[in-house]
């Protein structure tokens, strides 16, 4: 199946953050310079897992009569492995990358949550966190993978490490939540503070379903995240694509704070509402932290 | 830097903005790659300066749980 969504190319390939890079006369943006050891060993675990993302496929193959016993066990598995949401839809053209050809009918989708509490500990905190979830589901992916692999189906890993599919698509379709202003999905437990791993496959399962709790509607009102962010980069209006509305995030604004500098920067995530339900005191106290610098600083600028 | 969105107009006048571009190139290769699509073959597609009211704001024909295919 062929893939119709454009995908932007990450990191330095991105020529918008290489012309900016380059114009202060640097040759890689300072954010990747800047890792700790920590965070390094993350980013090189999903480089090494990237030569597992597929394999052989054991020829003796599992009969599945029954697609919604198979999807439970499947997921029963995925939190084993240690994820917190899991969610399976039929494969879609929109949900592959433009140009990209998965020939596989499945999509699961496997996301590890990040620890909240690690808001209130500074950007090093939560960039940790951040790259340690996307480890974890790295590892996830690959593992669910080769488990259908050995159950007599093709199955591919996609993550950090290498990936053909769009995650927001997938995200919606299989009931995690709405797309928020900021960009990311937002679920009612986890917010947005949540990282995926996927595993596309030809195993017969069934498929959940779009969710809907009012997130778009919520945020055509709330605003804080666009109040939060630091270079303005949040928009007020949205645009619409195929009946679901999009803040469309201008990276000329953003990539100043979160590339060009050595700190990370999460901002809208963590500032987002959405997290207050399952982290009220937490949230609370990193919203106190952030009046009190005027919501577009912080602290530690 | 420019600000570009790139509209796609379905054979029925339905726009979908498919994303914010930041240069006439990198656009218009975009539209190259979406006409490629045989599925594509009846949409037609325009370069929009990102300015307020530029983009599509079509409100979902079925609601928000349209289906994005």
């Amino acid at each position: 199946m062929r893939g119709t969504t454009p995908r932007r190319e990450q990191g330095m390939a991105d020529p918008v953050l290489a012309s900016m890079v380059h114009a202060l006369g640097l040759e890689t943006a300072p954010h990747y310079t800047a890792a700790t050891p920590k965070i390094q060993a993350y980013r090189d675990s999903w480089v090494k897992l990237a030569k597992f993302r597929d394999g052989p496929v054991n020829p003796q193959r599992l009969e599945v009569a029954d697609p919604a016993e198979m999807a439970k066990q499947i997921k029963a598995k995925a939190m084993d492995l240690g994820a917190h949401l899991v969610g399976i839809c039929r494969l879609q053209p929109h949900m592959i990358d433009l140009g990209e050809d998965v020939p596989h009918e499945f999509v699961i989708a496997a996301c590890v949550a990040e620890d909240y509490e690690k808001v209130v500990h500074g950007a090093n905190a939560v960039e940790e966190e951040a790259m340690r979830t996307y480890a974890k589901c790295t590892e996830i992916a690959t593992e669910l993978a080769a488990h259908v692999r050995n159950l007599g189906f093709p199955a591919r890993a996609h993550h950090n490490g290498g990936s053909e599919v769009q995650a927001i698509p997938i995200f919606y379709q299989v009931g995690f939540g709405e797309l928020g202003r900021h960009g990311s999905l937002i679920n009612e437990k986890y917010g947005a503070s949540f990282r995926p791993g996927f595993v596309t496959t030809d195993l017969p399962l069934a498929e959940d379903k779009p969710r809907e709790f009012g997130v778009q509607d919520f945020c055509m009102n709330c605003n804080v995240c666009q109040l939060n962010c630091p270079g303005d980069a949040i928009p007020k209006e949205h645009v619409m694509t195929r009946g679901i509305k999009r803040w469309l995030i201008d990276l000329e604004k953003c990539y100043p704070y979160s590339r060009l500098r050595d700190e990370y920067c999460h901002l809208c995530v963590d500032v987002c509402p959405y997290n207050v339900k399952s982290h009220p005191e937490t949230y609370k106290a990193f919203m106190k932290e952030r009046k009190q610098v005027g919501y577009k600083t912080p602290k530690s600028w | 830097m420019e600000k570009l969105y790139v509209n796609e107009i379905a054979p029925d006048g339905a726009i979908n903005t498919v994303g914010l571009f930041y240069s006439r190139g990198e656009a218009e290769n975009i539209i190259a790659r979406l006409k490629a699509i045989p599925e594509r073959a009846e949409c037609h597609y325009e370069v929009v300066e990102a300015v307020a009211g530029a983009a599509s704001t079509n409100p979902p024909k079925q609601g928000i749980l349209t289906q994005l295919t």
